[in-house]
């Protein structure tokens, strides 16, 4: 019954699509990063209207389904005339629902920073930007490293919703091999192990930083 | 925190790769609100391209073959972008977000293709048909209890979710005693896999699909003949908008005369094994 065959004759195929599954996602992270930051910043910002936009973000774009934010920014946006071609809407919507679960961890982060240590680069005259790029991201990302390298699995696992806006992904491949061979279990499995040796890079990935990060503390 | 230098160089690509993803999209956003209502296939024309939704998941329609596009959809529209002097594009989409976006202006047609019904038909411009939709039963292999459609009575069938088929099949089973017990799925492909499983004992769907996937796996499947289902036929669907009108007429002018010089029934005798009549023009749909 299982046909190891079409396992090989398939995997070429899925490791190509497995590409764009990690080029969308880790795209999409890269730049919900930086969402992520530039709303971290303002929720504690002493703005409150920056506040307030940053909380409306996080919570639209926590509380509703990226399947739903998907299929509204590449089917319901063309109706009041932005019209954006697939990749673009499947990285954006991505980037912007990623941003707001990185929003949240940063700010668990930036938390953590001692005031004093703020104050004292306020003192030695750092400005408002550089304290945030010098001394606030990169203090929070060592202390929120693990959840972040927890959201970025999700990310490429969440990446196998984004076919429902017409972009070709590890997932989608399966399920077409595996209705045009009707051989399913076979490359669903496949697909599976696939995911998980790209899970398993980026776990290691993150041990690497996080033990770097350690030695960098220590000495 | 030794590589200022290099961070400053990541921080400034960042803001570079931001100001690319907002650059663009205000140019899609601009090309968006450029060129509506003007004539579809003018604009098809002047692109040289027709873009087509379509799901690679129904062979022998559209589905992959070492990984490329393979079926008879994509032999049709070459012949159709061969009279239009226009590439192809096709555009792989689940099913459900297929017709949501030929809505949305994503393609400019959609291929499927659809069994044209009259609820549809009230929606949607379809094209001359290309194919028998008329619904069948698939068995498993050497099944001795079911000789035709009829025996499906008491047991339990499966078929897709919120399609055609699956309505046909429910008028059929009303008419049996005891009615069968229907199994809906999200896609046909986990109901031939629960048909080989044992799950179900019958899957109902259109006898092109079905004759297919027996083809391919003859010592698994079986169809059931005749089919059960009152006379439908498929065909590809468009806007039913002014603009589209005339694309729409190309392509069914380019279908007909495929129809009248045989190279329609070649096809479907390639992909189906038999050739089908269809009519040039389904003006009223039987269900």
């Amino acid at each position: 019954m299982f046909n190891t065959t079409i396992i090989i004759k398939s995997l070429p195929l899925l490791l190509e699509a497995s590409v764009w599954t990690v080029v969308y996602s880790l795209t999409s992270v890269a730049i919900g990063f930086c969402i992520g930051t530039l709303m971290c910043a303002a929720r504690l910002s002493t703005s409150p209207a920056a506040r307030r936009v940053s909380a409306f973000y996080v919570s639209f774009f926590r509380g509703v389904p990226l399947l739903v934010q998907l299929l509204i920014s590449y089917y319901c946006l063309p109706l009041v005339g932005i019209n954006v071609p697939s990749s673009v809407a499947a990285v954006g919507t991505l980037a912007l629902c990623t941003g707001a679960y990185i929003t949240e961890i940063l700010r668990g982060g930036f938390l953590g920073i001692p005031a004093g240590l703020i104050e004292a680069a306020r003192m030695v005259g750092l400005s408002r930007t550089q304290i945030l790029t010098r001394i606030e991201v990169p203090l929070a990302v060592r202390f929120t490293l693990p959840s972040l390298v927890n959201e970025t699995t999700m990310m490429v696992k969440a990446s196998s919703l984004i076919s429902v806006v017409g972009v070709l992904e590890l997932t989608r491949l399966a399920q077409n091999i595996a209705t045009s061979t009707f051989q399913p279990l076979e490359i669903y499995l496949t697909a599976g192990a696939i995911y998980f040796v790209i899970n398993g890079v980026i776990t290691l990935l993150g041990a690497l930083l996080e033990s770097r990060f350690q030695l960098e503390a220590a000495r | 925190m030794q590589h200022p230098a290099r961070r400053y160089a990541v921080i400034r690509a960042v803001r570079l790769a931001a100001l690319g993803v907002a650059t663009s999209l205000v140019a899609s956003m601009a090309f968006a609100g450029l060129g509506h209502a003007e004539d579809l296939l003018a604009k098809v024309k002047a692109k040289g391209e027709l873009t087509v939704g379509t799901e690679l998941q129904f062979a022998p329609f559209d589905f992959i073959e070492d990984g490329k596009q393979a079926g008879m959809n994509k032999e049709i529209f070459a012949e159709i972008g061969k009279d239009l002097g226009v590439k192809v594009t096709f555009l792989d989409l689940p099913w459900p977000s297929v017709l949501p976006g030929l809505e949305a202006g994503k393609f400019d047609m959609v291929a499927g293709p659809a069994t044209i019904t009259k609820a549809r038909m009230e929606r949607y411009r379809f094209t001359s048909p290309i194919a028998d939709a008329t619904v069948a039963i698939l068995k498993k292999k050497g099944d001795g209890s079911i000789t035709k459609p009829q025996d499906i009575a008491g047991k339990k069938v499966g078929s897709g979710k919120a399609t055609a088929q699956l309505a046909q099949l429910q008028e059929f089973a009303k008419t049996l005693s005891p009615e069968p017990t229907i199994q809906e799925y999200i896609d046909f492909s986990q109901s031939y896999a629960d048909l080989g499983a044992g799950r179900i004992v019958a899957v109902a769907n259109s006898l092109p699909n079905i004759a297919f996937l027996a083809k391919q796996k003859p010592d698994v499947f079986e169809v059931v003949e005749p089919p059960f289902g009152k006379p439908v036929y498929f065909g590809f669907i468009g806007t039913k908008a002014e603009d589209a009108k005339s694309l729409m007429d190309a392509v069914d002018k380019v279908i007909i005369a495929m129809k009248h010089d045989g190279r329609l029934a070649a096809l479907q005798k390639k992909w189906f094994g038999t050739a089908m009549s269809t009519p040039d023009y389904v003006t009223e749909a039987s269900f």
